[in-house]
């Protein structure tokens, strides 16, 4: 009981810091706004949003004050990306494309002022369910986590690339597990952790301090999509707002049991490693039609549709934010970004960050779902001009945010070509639909892999079942080899024989 | 995450997945091969012995390599399963599309230029603004003609700068500067007579000149960041007028 007072009272604490700072609201206000904005705009992502505050805020500012810019980004993004969702038939950003499914219907009944009221409202309560969850839930993990020593660190990193690399695949799995073991190979370049060997240095002092995790986050999201988004698109016909857009409480209140499972399914999907709000929003979007009363009208118009996907995938940014913040691995890609910017302040994520900082994360995350929800009820109007400029206009200027905010971080000019470089083969891989979310997870968990297994066979002079010799590591390990074994098609194959047998 | 692929993209895929594969494990042997440059069975460095195999900087990588061939070819099995190699040496087996390929080839070309040619050794205003009006003029209606000049005008700096001035020591030199302010001007000049009634291209110089000035001055001043090239032709002047001129106003 005195570990909860405690907490709460440090909770109390941080959000009374953050509120009585004038400055916070500079930086929450223009946050949200530029995240919602990134998010309505279709072809720039809350991932690019992220990325590119990251490069801009990341190590220039107070850690406070940078985290509340990029969580603002966060937060707004993934909400911001309901607008051409609803108004254009386009999802604004790929957490969103559920949200398309049912808002454009009604939009096009001319409730699309509803539609947004009800969106902003589902994603204000999804995200102050993920920020309760992030809560609860890192202090049960933190207290749990004090166990893990090198070998589980090893199989968690493992598992999060590979668990990354299969859930993101819109192909082959396969593609997933290259992507991941391309990111693990970027991460071994540089002086080696423990014995500072070079390693695929080529002779190039810059490389002994191998690939910066910014330009390799700029090259990775941002590169791509701008070579992606410069090619002329005509914006469809708006579908028409009239009146002002207000929460439906009535909605809300019949919805309410909705509202409440999207917003858990999100929060777990969310604390996967790796996954991000796209998973979320489609997982929740097909529970809500499977379980649903009203099931088949999803997809033709239904406000119960919108929720599922809606409240989702803002629930899924708390539940990202769990391993990141107790275990360092990214819950989702733009918490890969956030990781980033906790790398470039000297921050290492993971069982010994420092308390206080979750206590401020949260702080932030429940002002920052404040902000986006009363901006999302009185400038709105604002964000549907916005979207009617064309991403070719916008996607340059963005080119020049990452190659300024690249270039600031620290290594100069090596950076740039190692950015450009990355996007070029980041772009390649989107052709070949190779998912990019586990590549990024790779180079950030690669380092960490890389030091934990082997610092494992060190102490256990090089006996290979260090692996299972702890209850949490059996357990880790066994995860892993059953997620690899799950898609070995023949076991695939043997399994599907076995569930047809029994039933 | 699966997506619904029709079948002739997914044949399409696969042809192109036959070629991805061969580069993955072209790539994934020749770092296999430079792995074994790290002392793996204990090396001897300066009469010092190095740590054991389970220990070595070698183990995770060439357990990554290995992995990664092992994937490369289960990738090509399921391409050539798939008909990929039979589709993977005709252009329409592997969807190749001249537009598009037009399209990433000429923003590939403007966006080396600008990282490599310019950025380091121009003015950032004047090759920002730059980058800013040839992309926005060359992509915004899809011609192939505005995209081939776009690339051009860029590359035409880009190469001026990097013949004239390749070692890092010559960088200051402000003539590639006056080059690229003057292909900045004449390709305005021409988005101007092509804007014709056109509000897009009309806001194209203005955006050109706010973006890269608020950005870099709002990195340098605001941020104190380091911005790149502070000895170029416009910043520097700003950064004389800032420190000389305009910040003795507030701090007397």
């Amino acid at each position: 009981m005195d570990f909860v007072l405690t907490q709460l009272s440090g909770f109390g604490g941080a959000f009374y810091a953050l509120v009585a700072d004038p400055l916070t609201y500079a930086y929450l206000i223009t946050s949200v706004f530029l995240g919602i904005t990134f998010g309505a705009l279709p072809g720039l992502t809350a991932t690019l949003a992220v990325t590119i505050l990251t490069g801009f805020f990341g190590n220039k500012i107070p850690l406070d004050y940078s985290l509340i810019a990029l969580l603002g980004a966060y937060v707004g993004a993934i909400y911001g990306g309901s607008y051409p969702s609803i108004l254009l038939n386009i999802p604004g950003t790929a957490a969103s494309a559920a949200t398309a499914m049912d808002g454009y219907p009604l939009a096009k009944e001319g409730r699309g002022g509803e539609a947004l009221g009800l969106t902003t409202t589902a994603s204000f309560i999804g995200t102050l369910i993920g920020t309760i969850a992030l809560l609860v839930f890192v202090w049960v993990l933190l207290l749990l986590s004090k166990n893990i020593a090198s070998p589980e660190k090893a199989l968690l990193a493992l598992f999060g690339i590979l668990l990354s690399g299969t859930l993101m695949s819109e192909d082959l799995v396969v593609k997933g597990w290259i992507a991941g073991l391309i990111g693990l190979a970027m991460a071994m370049v540089g002086l080696d952790p423990l014995l500072s060997e070079p390693r695929y240095t080529f002779g190039w002092s810059y490389m002994l301090s191998g690939f910066q995790v910014v330009p390799v986050l700029m090259g990775a999201f941002a590169v791509p999509q701008i070579i992606e988004g410069m090619r002329h698109m005509e914006i469809g016909k708006m579908a028409q707002v009239k009146g002002r857009i207000l929460p439906n409480f009535k909605s809300v209140k019949r919805y309410l049991p909705t509202i409440t499972r999207s917003g858990v399914i999100g929060t777990g999907v969310g604390a996967l490693p790796g996954v991000g709000e796209d998973v979320a929003g489609w997982v929740s979007y097909g529970v809500g039609k499977t379980v649903s009363k009203e099931g088949d009208q999803f997809g033709k118009g239904s406000l119960e549709g919108l929720l599922s996907s809606e409240t989702a995938n803002n629930a899924c940014i708390g539940g990202a934010l769990i391993p990141l913040l107790v275990l360092g691995i990214p819950g989702s890609p733009p918490a890969a970004a956030l990781m980033g910017a906790f790398k470039i302040n000297n921050i290492i994520p993971g069982p010994t960050i420092d308390p206080e900082i979750i206590l401020r994360v949260v702080a932030i995350m429940l002002l920052a779902s404040f902000t986006m929800f009363i901006m999302g009820l009185f400038t709105a109007r604002v964000f549907m001009k916005i979207l009617r400029i064309p991403q070719v206009v916008f996607l340059p200027i963005v080119m020049v945010l990452t190659t300024i905010g690249s270039f600031s971080v620290g290594g100069g000019i090596n950076d740039l070509y190692l950015m450009l470089g990355v996007g070029f083969v980041a772009y390649f891989m989107n052709l070949l639909k190779f998912p990019i979310a586990p590549l990024v997870i790779g180079v950030i968990l690669g380092g960490l892999f890389d030091e934990t297994f082997r610092r494992s066979m060190l102490i256990s002079g090089g006996d290979i079942f260090v692996f299972a010799s702890r209850p949490v590591a059996s357990v880790l390990l066994l995860l892993n080899i059953a997620l690899i074994m799950s898609q070995i098609p023949f076991i695939k194959r043997a399994f599907g024989r076995l569930r047809g047998k029994a039933i | 995450m699966q997506t619904k692929t029709t079948p002739e993209e997914l044949a399409v895929l696969r042809a192109r997945d036959f070629w991805g594969a061969l580069v993955l494990m072209a790539v994934s042997a020749f770092f296999l091969w430079r792995t074994f440059d790290i002392p793996l069975w204990g090396g001897n460095r300066a009469g010092v012995a190095s740590a054991s195999w389970y220990n070595s900087a070698a183990i995770v990588p060439l357990s990554i390599f290995t992995c990664l061939l092992i994937l490369s070819v289960v990738l090509l099995v399921i391409a050539i399963k798939a008909g990929g190699a039979k589709r993977s040496l005709s252009g329409i087996g592997i969807g190749w599309n001249s537009a598009e390929t037009l399209r990433f080839t000429t923003i590939g070309i403007i966006l080396f230029f600008y990282v490599a040619g310019l950025v380091p050794r121009v003015d950032f205003v004047a090759c920002s603004g730059l980058l800013i009006t040839a992309l926005i003029f060359g992509f915004y209606k899809g011609h192939a003609q505005r995209m081939l000049l776009a690339a051009f005008v860029v590359a035409l700096a880009g190469i001026y700068a990097m013949i004239a001035h390749l070692p890092q020591a010559e960088w200051g030199a402000h003539d590639d500067d006056g080059v690229t302010l003057v292909l900045w001007a004449v390709l305005t000049v021409f988005v101007m007579i092509n804007a014709k009634g056109d509000r897009v291209l009309r806001i194209v110089p203005v955006l050109a000149v706010a973006a890269p000035l608020i950005l870099v001055c709002a990195m340098a001043f605001g941020f104190r960041q380091n911005v790149p090239n502070r000895g170029g032709i416009i910043f520097s002047q700003i950064e004389y007028h800032y420190y000389v001129t305009l910040r003795p106003l507030w701090r007397s």
